[in-house]
């Protein structure tokens, strides 16, 4: 039978303050009754640890919830952001180091690009022109010649 | 443990910040406590990992509520109590059974198993407010203070459940104690 004065379940249940507990061992050491109450709880708790924890079955996981979702800064800062950032950025650069042509320019291009085209193509006309008209004068020549050969045959 | 707090308390940071796989890794740190504890309390594994899973998920959605995440595992296992009594509520209402004297001793010397059988059988013989003790305190090592705030009751409440569930332990286990006092008494 132990002593009610001394709570040996706090005492096993490691609840006493160090003070206490000193006391208590003071007491134990002179009391059989207390160490065998002592020595009883003692094997029910380790009785106790004897159950092993078991594996938990399945796994617990979370991929999403609402509570949690991104806030709009985190939403819009996101890697597919940033590399819209870079592309908008290399496209703004482009074209500030390539600016293109006024209207009034293209325009006096495209006049003198035809204007050369014409030209050309007149230049061409003009030489075959020539250059028929030139066989015409070398074949009536030659006519011409044979015919009076025949007269003054 | 100290390190375990701090890191603890970054996850739960991490999680309050929306970091997910930061909150997994705090679950997976926890699940198997907080099943197991379900599972001694409840006694029916699937109930346990179903129970688990609502914890962990109200859990995370109250994390913003969490004033001390040094309290973290105190307030995860207030909400596992809550979750497991509604569900024994459910189940069972008022259907403690009272405590009966074990059966006299067998001969001989019992093996681990069959120690561990005996202790699972033994806290299957305490009601559901008794068991909770002892397993808060035994198995998850929480003050009587924590154990407190966990149940939401005074302490003098949790020392009288606790205090009377070893009682009956000690009665219900007193056969397999005293073959294996014999057995420690015989190795010295």
């Amino acid at each position: 039978m132990s002593c009610t004065s001394y709570d040996w379940k706090a005492y096993a249940l490691g609840e006493l303050d160090l003070p206490t507990r000193r006391e208590a061992e003071s007491h134990a050491a002179m009391c059989a009754g207390c160490r065998e109450e002592l020595a009883t709880l003692r094997l029910t708790l380790d009785s106790l640890s004897t159950l092993r924890e078991e594996e938990i079955p399945k796994r617990i996981a979370f991929v999403s919830d609402k509570v949690f979702e991104p806030r709009w800064w985190q939403r819009v800062f996101s890697p597919n952001f940033a590399a819209a950032c870079v592309i908008a950025g290399a496209i703004l650069v482009h074209a500030f180091a390539h600016p293109a042509a006024s209207p009034e320019l293209v325009q006096s291009q495209i006049d003198a690009a035809v204007n050369k085209a014409v030209a050309e193509v007149e230049a061409r006309h003009a030489e075959q022109t020539e250059r028929i008209f030139s066989a015409y004068d070398n074949r009536f020549s030659q006519m011409y010649r044979t015919a009076a050969g025949l007269v003054r045959q | 443990m100290i390190f375990r707090e701090v890191e603890d308390r970054d996850l739960i940071a991490k999680a309050r910040r929306g970091d997910v796989e930061g909150y997994n890794l705090l679950v997976s740190r926890w699940e198997k406590r907080v099943f197991n504890y379900l599972l001694r309390l409840v006694s029916n594994r699937e109930d346990a990992l179903d129970l688990s899973q609502d914890v962990f998920l109200k859990a995370y959605q109250n994390l913003p509520k969490l004033d001390d995440p040094a309290r973290f595992s105190g307030w995860l296992f207030r909400i596992a109590h809550n979750e497991a009594f509604s569900l024994l509520r459910r189940k069972r209402p008022e259907t403690d059974l009272e405590f009966q004297p074990s059966a006299p001793a067998t001969e001989g010397r019992l093996l681990p198993m069959e120690l561990s059988l005996a202790v699972d059988s033994a806290l299957k013989r305490l009601t559901d407010d008794q068991r909770e003790a002892v397993l808060l305190k035994v198995y998850q090592g929480f003050k009587f203070d924590e154990m407190a705030e966990i149940l939401d009751c005074p302490v003098s409440t949790v020392k009288s459940r606790l205090y009377t569930a070893l009682d009956i332990l000690k009665t219900v286990l007193a056969p397999a104690v005293a073959l294996k006092g014999d057995a420690l008494r015989g190795e010295s």
